[in-house]
């Protein structure tokens, strides 16, 4: 299953200030998805002219999007803690 | 030891007990997951103490789970280099003095590489030369 969500989280530490943004990656999907369509033929001619099985690269791209999920990367100093998760 | 008299009948029928069970989980461990399988996530956790006297850094955390799948995912992904391609990476690796041979990456070297990982830490001591006293940096990348 690739992302559908991401979210950004930013706290500063001295006004415990904090905003947290929902980031719909579902919505980028949906809008590449014409762009996906459209550059299909070019993909498939790329793939047969550097000699690559397109369907395995088809493949292994999905996973990569697919194991994007479950990323979580926490930064925190004395000033701020910022924090990305993809859902 | 209950024909010696070390210990009576009762405690004797709780010690085969306790023996029966760990031999029922050591048998169910057998057919477990290897450790390749059963970890998920790549965890690199980076632990900065920068001195207490400089005034621009302080202590720096860094916490970074990134799941298993990508990093095979990112493996797979090596293996539709072109092969021209593949020659020109090994070409500048090796010009930049990286003995590396990059069709040697396949999944099953990665499983390799995560049975290694499993409990590595790496300490590094920074000698702050600017006078704001000893950095300390705490990284310990593991698998869970």
């Amino acid at each position: 299953m690739i992302p559908l969500v991401g979210v950004i989280n930013v706290k500063h530490w001295p006004r415990s200030r904090s905003f947290r943004l929902w980031i719909p990656i579902f919505l980028l999907w949906l809008l590449l998805l014409p762009f996906a369509v459209l550059l299909l033929p070019v993909f498939l001619v790329v793939c047969l002219v550097c000699r690559v099985n397109p369907f395995q690269a088809v493949a292994t791209f999905w996973s990569i999007l697919a194991g994007l999920r479950d990323t979580h990367i926490e930064i925190d100093n004395r000033d701020a803690l910022v924090l990305i998760r993809i859902l | 030891m209950l024909s010696q008299g070390k210990i009576t009948a009762d405690e004797a029928e709780r010690l085969l007990a306790a023996l029966d069970r760990s031999a029922a989980s050591d048998s169910a461990g057998a057919g477990a997951a290897s450790p390749a399988t059963r970890f998920k996530y790549l965890r690199i956790l980076v632990d900065s103490d920068n001195g207490d006297n400089n005034p621009y850094q302080g202590p720096v955390k860094v916490n970074i789970r990134v799941p298993m799948k990508l990093l095979r995912a990112g493996v797979r992904l090596a293996g539709l280099i072109p092969a021209q391609a593949r020659e020109h990476v090994n070409e500048a690796l090796r010009q930049k003095g990286i003995p590396f041979n990059i069709d040697q990456i396949k999944p099953d070297n990665l499983e390799d590489l995560v049975d290694q990982l499993n409990e590595l830490t790496i300490d590094v001591d920074v000698n702050n030369k600017g006078g704001y006293g000893d950095e300390k940096v705490k990284v310990r990348v593991f698998c869970e």
